[in-house]
């Protein structure tokens, strides 16, 4: 039996009082107001069961409004009727809850405001989106800025271009605009509105009161609210949701219906253009976008599993802190903590990029030590292979490509410098203010490579911001950012911090110099010219002079402990190199609107990070010495759907480089590129200028863009192909010094020599039955033992034990 | 049915429809060998059945490297004074009102099946083939590795239509000057996009070296006996996505299908005659041959199921002897291009194959006095066939000097548009995304209206 409280909840209230008491509270007065002809208000209902419970209750409520003076839909979309006071009551099944309704403005007509009413129209209906008039060329020759963020040229285009025929204020109804919206006239966009909707009237009344442009300077949304903002739900259930615009003059509107809202997982939740979300049948998290001219809001559902949980492993830092109180809400168990073999082949590759060795892999599943996963790490942290491991996946962000011999100069030396401050734990922070403040002659100065291969003044910009930031910022080069609050002003005050910099020529082309001018840094805005300064993004704009160099500014402003990006941009992408899942998808792309699945670990990894000044290797020990990192891959009976909770490890199949080395590793043999010396292994090539089809098959980036994503890992027909057909495989199996011609030799028992194998290629023995079948396979081809010995190795390297690190 | 694969139960071996779906955005590709994505597979499978025709829509771009002289090709100034009008007269084709230059007189007889434009606007003096195969610059979107090709982009969103056969092949040899050879880059759909080159790695993976098929299938099996880590513990599929594919690879290695295609041994003699072998080869110097039987292969290949063949044909850029240079490169095209029109007509697969010949840029009005001409971008042509155009036209005219387009400019954009058009792709809708995450629409202008 539910005890029905009930509480009518307007967007933002502050206070809410149960229903037994039927008084709410509003944090703006104590009434919902409806301003005028097309003021709208969304309701959203709560119900609390006993247990504390909330579930949204706005469609099975019931409403009345006394007197009559506003109207009431079974959505909860309240309209006016009439200027006057009236009480609104909700109910479901005797309990009830009232709120005060007021109704003002209508004794006459308010002219339509072009900004804040019709684009948002045009918005919603799609129109301006970027498949259809929206796009750069417009759309049968009909253009409209995208998602309406330059209003005053949407003007222009509706009203007096095309010698006005769009809008015909004589006859509105025979306006191309509406015939088109309606598709009376035929609209290769087909029918955006009904001729009986709310959207047609206003747009319609507008062109009849003579198209009034507006004055877009009057009142500016300052931000948009949602509520609720977040929720703990169950499978299935729904939740109403209500955007109201908060208006710099300080006044409220309720845009729900104008919001476009958007689910980040159509799986867990489904969301409708009336803001009303639906779950579905699985568990996890799920964030719920609402954008509305130009500005972004979130609402973030929690959908437990629910199954009790009898233990966890140990806390043994902030990590599994996190991560475990995120799976009790969630209810989702963990796995069991991985064996001693399937870790040290973890940690290794991952730390390392290469597989242990038998022998160290024998060492550690031996050793006692109470601590010997930490002395791992560190001892994997303080090899030369980390910092070749990490030199490799960083040279590719950075682009460090060659177009031609001359460049490899500059090219190698960058990537020995990334791999001496890896080897040397530069902290991050100077690592970046190097690589962002370098000056003078590339050839003394090997970050230098970087500017000469990121040669654009935006490309600095986005690539810095993606690669250091987290944040996209691409869109706001020509237009503002559909998904995020920057605006091109944003983007070109960003800009303006490598205003400065020149390239000036040195002894050869491919060793230039760099400098920052003695100047005022600044940018143009593209649209309005107006001269930006260096402003960092939701900072104060920097105050510098003309000897100050901008970029050192910028890395102030990037490293400073408070800065929202910085740090977190940083863990998340090291922490998808671990777990595989970033806490933010895509890592690069930090948005307001793409949240962390934990929130908390986020901040807290964050925040450790940059009280340990910047410490990488630091973060690493934390996060490889954490339970949650232990964790086996293996799914129980519950969390094997689980894909951002951090339940189990989640496998990832060994990048292109890590895979051809293991692969080597395996059947003892050696890859060569080009001039580098025999022995060299492909996470320590220095560049992108090693041509190999494996590498290429197995979706090597060719540091064409900062982003992680250009790095594919997809399964493809190719890499099959190559793995079971080529020359180049076989050639590793049928080598004279390769380890199938060794087995072949050896006067061992097979069972020994295969566990051997076993031994370098998962960290563990074989077991019986693996021995038994291998031992079959062999005996089955007695005139074949070298041929069969080479089939073994292949096999051991097909298998998805070998190709993935679980 | 799914078609796509084949023989059918040699593909449910093992991966249920239930799971295959569930791989997701898994390919089949890399290096132009087929690529399938779940939404591929779901397109493909909507496809209609043969019905007399192709199954599927494809293209063959014959890239006459080089630039040729549009001036004497499908429009003759005779008005122009002699120092531009070169040396053609005009023919009459078989249809009324339309004249080309006397070197296509078999081109001429195909003209009802084929349309001929003569202001393509738009192009830069570049000497690559890159907006041909694109309708891009190579600077277009440079930062994220360029604009795919029509081939790769086809490759992305179409997927292959037999897996044994790569949708997008490039069947020109390396050129020294290499920008004429290039196929069409893949641009920001990365490398798994590209190309299939029949001289590439990915062919020697196709074909059968040291190793016997039994050897091959005596490995699976061994594999398979020690392969026993759980599958579903890994949600991007990738795992699943291997075993189908390794699968799938055995059944390429038994079909012989795309090297039989490219084998022309096997094909009627009396249609390899018809095409001609393009030989003595000449003037082509750092650019390709005049290889006839490269059209008779790209049909083949059409056949046997790809999407898109792109080819270099010759080399055209006539700063000396423009007029010898045409007669002997454009006698060779009027036989094979010919041909090829009238063989996909015979064959009842016209209309799912549109085939275009055309050039970087057009060559200057007036002749140099090495009787060659130079590079002239203001204006270039095109002859296209097929692909249920509406043919027996010829779009738009130059000036009397054959400066300038004067009537109906085309740009170099809505050819391809065209090209998309035919392939069942409206480029006013259909984007992919770029490695940025943003949608990136293939061209940016629409169809040529006269000819949908």
């Amino acid at each position: 039996m539910l005890r029905l409280s009930l509480f009518i909840c307007l967007a933002m209230l502050s206070a809410i009082l149960p229903a037994a008491d039927l008084s709410i509270a509003l944090h703006d007065g104590s009434a919902i107001v409806l301003n005028g002809l097309d003021a709208r208000w969304q309701l959203v209902v709560n119900q609390t069961s006993d247990d504390g419970q909330t579930v949204d209750a706005t469609r099975v409520a019931t409403y009345k409004i006394e007197p009559a003076i506003g109207q009431i839909d079974a959505t909860g979309y309240l309209r006016p009727i009439t200027n006057g006071s009236a009480t609104l009551t909700a109910e479901i099944g005797g309990a009830s809850c009232q709120v005060a309704l007021e109704v003002t403005g209508l004794e006459q007509p308010q002219p339509i405001d072009f900004y804040h009413q019709v684009v948002p129209i045009m918005t919603k209906a799609g129109c301006n989106g970027g498949g259809c008039h929206g796009k750069a060329a417009g759309q049968a020759g009909f253009k409209l800025s995208l998602l309406g963020f330059e209003p005053q040229e949407d003007y222009e285009h509706l009203v007096i271009e095309s010698r006005g025929r769009r809008l015909f204020p004589a006859i509105p109804e025979r306006s191309l605009l509406l015939q088109k919206a309606i598709n009376e006239t035929a609209h290769g966009g087909g029918q955006r509105l009904t001729k009986d909707s709310h959207e047609y009237d206003i747009l319609r009344r507008w062109i009849a009161t003579g198209m009034p442009p507006g004055n877009i300077n009057q009142r500016t949304i300052e931000r948009i609210d949602i509520w609720p903002q977040t929720r703990q739900l169950t499978k299935q259930a729904n939740q109403q949701l209500s955007v109201v615009a908060v208006y710099t003059d300080g006044s409220r509107a309720d845009v729900t219906r104008n919001a476009l809202f958007e689910s980040n997982n159509t799986d867990l939740a489904k969301v409708d253009a009336s803001g009303f979300v639906q779950l579905g049948e699985h568990a996890g998290d799920v964030a719920v976008m609402a954008r509305y001219q130009g500005k972004v809001a979130v609402f973030r559902a929690s959908i437990p599993l629910g199954v009790p949980i009898e233990s966890f492993p140990p806390t043994r830092n902030l990590v599994d802190e996190h991560v475990f109180a995120k799976l009790k809400i969630l209810g989702i168990p963990p796995s069991a903590e991985c064996d001693d073999s399937t870790f040290i082949r973890r940690a290794t590759l991952d730390i390392c990029g290469r597989l242990p060795t038998a022998a160290e892999a024998q060492q550690f599943v031996a050793s006692a030590e109470p601590n010997k996963v930490e002395q791992l790490v560190d001892r994997l942290l303080n090899s030369e292979e980390y910092a070749d491991f990490f030199a490799r996946k960083w040279v590719l962000i950075l682009r460090n490509k060659r177009d031609s011999v001359g460049e490899q100069a500059g090219s190698f030396a960058f990537h020995q410098w990334l791999k001496d401050s890896f080897f040397k734990n530069k902290p991050y922070d100077l690592l970046v203010r190097e690589l962002l403040t370098a000056s003078g002659s590339l050839s003394t100065n090997p970050p230098l490579t970087w500017w000469r291969e990121v040669s654009e003044t935006e490309s600095r910009v986005e690539d810095t911001a993606q690669l250091f930031l987290g944040q996209r910022l691409q869109c706001a080069r020509c237009h503002h950012h559909p998904f995020e609050k920057w605006s091109q002003a944003d983007y070109y005050q960003m800009a303006a911090f490598f205003s400065t910099v020149t390239r000036k020529e040195g002894p050869t082309p491919e060793d230039p110099m760099f400098v920052s001018r003695v100047a005022n840094a600044s940018a143009a805005h593209p649209r309005s010219g107006q001269s930006l300064r260096p402003t960092g993004l939701d900072a104060p704009a920097a105050n510098l002079t003309p000897a100050d160099d901008p970029r050192a500014e910028l890395v102030n402003w990037m490293v400073d402990p408070n800065n929202a990006f910085f740090a977190k941009s940083l863990v998340n992408r090291y922490w998808k190199h671990f777990l595989a899942t970033g806490l933010v998808e895509p890592e690069d792309d930090l948005r307001v609107t793409n949240p962390a699945t934990n929130p908390d670990l986020m901040d807290a990894l964050a925040l450790e990070f940059v009280k340990s000044h910047f410490d990488l290797k630091q973060l690493i020990r934390t996060i490889c010495t954490s339970s949650t990192y232990r964790l086996g891959s293996d799914a129980n009976a519950h969390n094997l759907s689980d894909t951002s909770s951090y339940a189990r490890y989640y496998p990832k199949r060994l990048s292109a480089e890590v895979l051809l080395d293991a692969i080597d590793q395996a059947a003892m043999t050696d890859s060569s590129f080009e001039t580098l010396p025999i022995g060299t292994r492909a996470v320590q090539l220095p560049d992108t200028g090693f041509g190999s089809y494996f590498l290429d098959v197995f979706g090597l980036p060719g540091g064409a863009t900062a982003c992680e994503c250009e790095r594919l890992n997809e399964a493809t027909l190719a890499q099959s192909l190559h793995l079971l057909n080529s020359k180049e495989i076989q050639a590793k199996l049928i080598s004279d010094a390769g380890r199938a011609a060794a087995m072949n030799a050896s006067s061992q028992p097979l069972s020994e020599l295969v566990n051997d194998l076993y031994w370098s290629a998962f960290a563990r023995p074989a077991k019986p039955d693996e021995i038994a079948a291998i031992e079959k396979y062999v005996s089955e081809r007695p005139d074949h033992k070298r041929q069969a010995m080479e089939d073994i190795v292949w096999a051991i390297v097909n298998s998805k034990e070998f190709i993935f690190n679980h | 049915m799914l078609t796509i694969f084949g023989k059918s139960g040699r593909y449910c071996d093992g991966v249920s429809r239930r799971s295959f779906l569930t791989i997701g955005g898994l390919t089949l590709g890399a290096f132009g060998l087929p690529n399938l994505s779940l939404a591929a597979l779901l397109r493909n499978e909507a496809e209609t059945p043969k019905r007399g025709g192709l199954g599927h829509k494809a293209i063959i771009n014959v890239f006459l490297a080089g630039g040729p002289p549009h001036q004497d090709m499908w429009e003759i100034k005779t008005e122009a004074p002699s120092e531009i009008r070169g040396e053609f007269r005009p023919i009459a084709t078989n249809v009324a009102g339309i004249q080309i230059c006397e070197v296509f007189p078999k081109l001429a007889a195909v003209m009802d099946k084929s349309v001929v434009i003569r202001s393509i606007v738009g192009l830069k003096d570049r000497h690559d083939s890159y907006q041909c195969m694109s309708g891009w610059l190579s600077n277009d979107l440079r930062i994220l590795g360029g604009r795919p090709c029509v081939g790769a982009a086809l490759s992305k969103m179409y997927g292959p239509v037999d897996p044994a056969v790569p949708p997008f092949i490039g069947l020109a040899a390396k050129t020294q000057h290499m920008p004429w050879s290039d196929p069409g880059i893949p641009g920001f759909l990365g490398p798994t996009y590209s190309a299939f080159k029949p001289d590439g790695p990915g062919m020697e993976n196709m074909k059968l070296h040291d190793l016997t098929l039994e050897r091959l299938q005596d490995r699976r099996s061994l594999l398979s006996s020690i392969d026993n880590l759980r599958r579903d513990i890994d949600k991007s599929g990738s795992m699943e996505g291997m075993d189908a594919f390794s699968m799938r690879a055995l059944d390429v290695l038994t079909s012989s299908k795309l090297v039989d295609a490219l084998d022309i041994s096997k094909e009627d003699p009396k249609i390899v005659a018809r095409y001609g072998d393009g030989k003595p080869y000449k003037y082509q110097y750092d650019g390709a041959p005049t290889c006839n039987e490269h059209l008779l292969v790209a049909r083949r290949l059409v056949e046997a199921g790809a999407r898109c063949v792109s080819l270099s044909f010759g080399r055209w850029d006539s700063h000396g002897q423009n007029f010898d240079l045409v007669r002997d490169h454009g006698a060779k095209l009027d036989q094979c291009l010919s041909a090829l029109i009238e063989d996909l007509d015979q064959r009842g697969i016209l209309d799912d194959v549109t085939v275009i010949a055309w050039g970087e840029f057009g060559r200057t009005p007036k002749i140099n006095p090495s009787a060659g001409r130079d590079h002239w971008a203001p204006v270039s042509c095109a002859f296209m066939a097929g692909g249920g155009m509406k043919s027996g036209q010829a779009i738009g005219a130059t000036n009397r000097l054959g400066e300038y387009a004067t009537e109906r400019p085309v740009d170099v954009q809505e050819v391809l548009s065209t090209l998309y058009h035919n392939l069942g792709i409206d480029t006013a809708t259909a984007t992919i995304m770029d490695p940025t995450g943003r949608p990136q629409y293939l061209v940016e202008s629409n169809p040529i209206a006269e000819l949908i």
